[in-house]
């Protein structure tokens, strides 16, 4: 993506994931905290996790923005530090983010379906 | 950009490259691990590993920065706050997630490297019966599991109850774990009127590993060759028929106990010294019948000295091909004895789960099923929640059956 309007979208991408993401991941750590605590099996973790769409629709919602950070993140990174721009490295982390999305998605589908 | 911001925007990228490797590696091994139970232990037992653990403590630091930094980028850039007050706000969200995280690892470290010594079992019941012969069985297997010696201690008395004590007052670091038979857990509080244990309060349940029937038996020349020829028998002449039992509170006698009850029948209790001696007396036709554990009166029944009429269990028991269930005769009768481990009270609930992951995989070895097998018990190896929801179960039947069959010892 290049253009001023494109890095905008981008810029606004990266802080509105950012933001989702801080909030989600200490709700992710207060559930961690409880199961882990609890001691909960795996039959126990799994039988509460399935069929609730509400933590369906939060994991969710937690890949979609960990596929969108990271790869806005990197694309910094890979610019400032090795000097990566353009086309190749954009579609590389296009699929970087296509792959981050479809893993996070099987795990969250995993758990919750 | 100050210098100190420089640093704060470098640890900031340098953890963000970190978590970007990590996350596709984290969301495969999930998505793995969760694709059944099967896998999601066999997932959690991996992630005991000492250098798993390091790594998700690399992991939490790593996160703990980036939202450190990230926090400060979100408040400079949309809120303007004074340098001072950014720092702080952020630090609060990153300390926070980094004490929140190894909160939740370092309560599942307790697990973690246990066990680093010896491991005792107490079994409330001398060598040779079923009790210690169980806890012998897959305590073999554990040791293979956990690299560490277990040792076996006998101690016997007060129908379990001498080693309920002790194992109640053990130090509750996973390093003494009580091996009792069910009785010992959900039949003496209701039986003695004076227990120096609470099985409700003093233990945690862990796992049952195996679970048996018992087997009604008569002497070979006895003229009841059915359970119902039995019952009829005993309708005819109330109070005439004895049974005899290993002793006042044992699984035996209160297999004896729930069976008179359940038949609507009156037969006379005769306690012995424990289980041989109660089938010797039986074969000798001093008492007319016996509840016997399949392990002690399979030997006798395929000797020719005592006749098998019927199991406990609700279906034909493999141990004894041909013998018919009780339940047959009266339905819905089922009386299972068992032999599983609990825990002193306030043992590390990871130590508990890990003795119970452990203890279910050492029982799905083929040679331990065929051990026992052999001595006519059925691995279990059921969850601590499960078998804390079946003691309770079994605690109300026995609370029943010795008020109806007025069994108490004083």
């Amino acid at each position: 993506m290049t253009g001023m309007r494109g890095e905008t979208l981008l810029w606004i991408a990266q802080r509105a994931s950012a933001a989702v993401l801080a909030l989600a991941v200490l709700v992710h750590l207060a559930t961690m905290t409880y199961a882990v605590q609890g001691g909960l099996t795996a039959a126990e973790i799994l039988g509460r996790t399935r069929g609730s769409l509400a933590w369906l629709a939060f994991y969710s919602l937690f890949v979609a923005a960990a596929a969108v950070h990271a790869p806005i993140g990197l694309r910094a990174v890979l610019a400032e530090w090795f000097g990566w721009r353009g086309r190749s490295r954009d579609a590389v982390l296009a699929v970087f983010a296509a792959l981050l999305a479809a893993m996070g998605m099987r795990a969250v589908f995993a758990v919750f379906a | 950009m100050s210098r100190g911001g420089r640093y704060y925007a470098l640890a900031h990228r340098i953890s963000g490259v970190a978590l970007a490797l990590f996350l596709p590696l984290h969301f495969w091994a999930l998505g793995q691990a969760l694709e059944g139970e099967a896998r999601l232990e066999s997932f959690l037992r991996w992630t005991e590993q000492p250098w798993v653990r390091a790594s998700e403590w690399a992991i939490v630091l790593a996160l703990a920065i980036h939202l450190f930094g990230g926090v400060r980028i979100l408040m400079i850039e949309f809120l303007s706050w004074r340098n001072w007050l950014k720092n702080l706000g952020a630090a609060s969200v990153g300390a926070a997630l980094a004490f929140g995280l190894l909160f939740a690892l370092s309560s599942g470290a307790h697990a973690q490297g246990w066990p680093q010594k010896p491991v005792k079992f107490i079994v409330p019941f001398p060598p040779g019966g079923a009790t210690d012969i169980s806890a012998r069985l897959v305590a073999q297997k554990l040791q293979e599991i956990w690299g560490q010696t277990i040792v076996i201690e006998n101690r016997g008395g007060a129908a379990g109850g001498i080693g309920a004590q002790e194992a109640a007052r053990a130090a509750p670091d996973g390093y003494t774990l009580f091996f009792p038979s069910g009785s010992v857990m959900t039949a003496n509080q209701h039986v003695y009127a004076k227990l120096n244990y609470d099985p409700d309060k003093d233990f945690i349940p862990v796992t049952k590993v195996v679970m048996g029937p018992q087997v009604l038996v008569v002497p070979a020349n006895s003229p009841y060759r059915t359970v119902k020829e039995l019952i009829d028998a005993a309708k005819a002449q109330p109070g005439k028929l004895t049974f005899g039992h290993a002793g006042i509170g044992s699984q035996t006698h209160l297999a004896a106990e729930n069976f008179v009850n359940a038949a609507g029948i009156d037969a006379v209790q005769v306690p012995y010294k424990g289980e041989g001696p109660a089938l010797t007396a039986l074969v000798g036709g001093e008492t007319h019948f016996v509840l016997s554990n399949v392990a002690a009166a399979v030997g006798h029944v395929n000797g020719g000295r005592l006749r098998a009429l019927g199991v406990t269990s609700k279906t034909e028991f493999a141990a004894l091909p041909g013998v018919p269930p009780i339940a047959k005769t009266l339905p819905g009768f089922e009386n299972v004895g068992w032999f599983g481990i609990v825990a002193p009270a306030g043992t590390p609930k990871e130590i508990v789960q890990k003795v119970y992951r452990d203890t279910k995989k050492a029982l799905e070895s083929t040679e331990l099923k065929a051990r026992f097998f052999v001595q006519g018990l059925v691995p279990v190896g059921n969850s601590p929640e499960e078998m804390a929801r079946e003691m309770r179960e079994e605690s109300q039947l026995w609370a029943r059956v010795v008020r109806e069959r007025k069994i108490v010892v004083k």
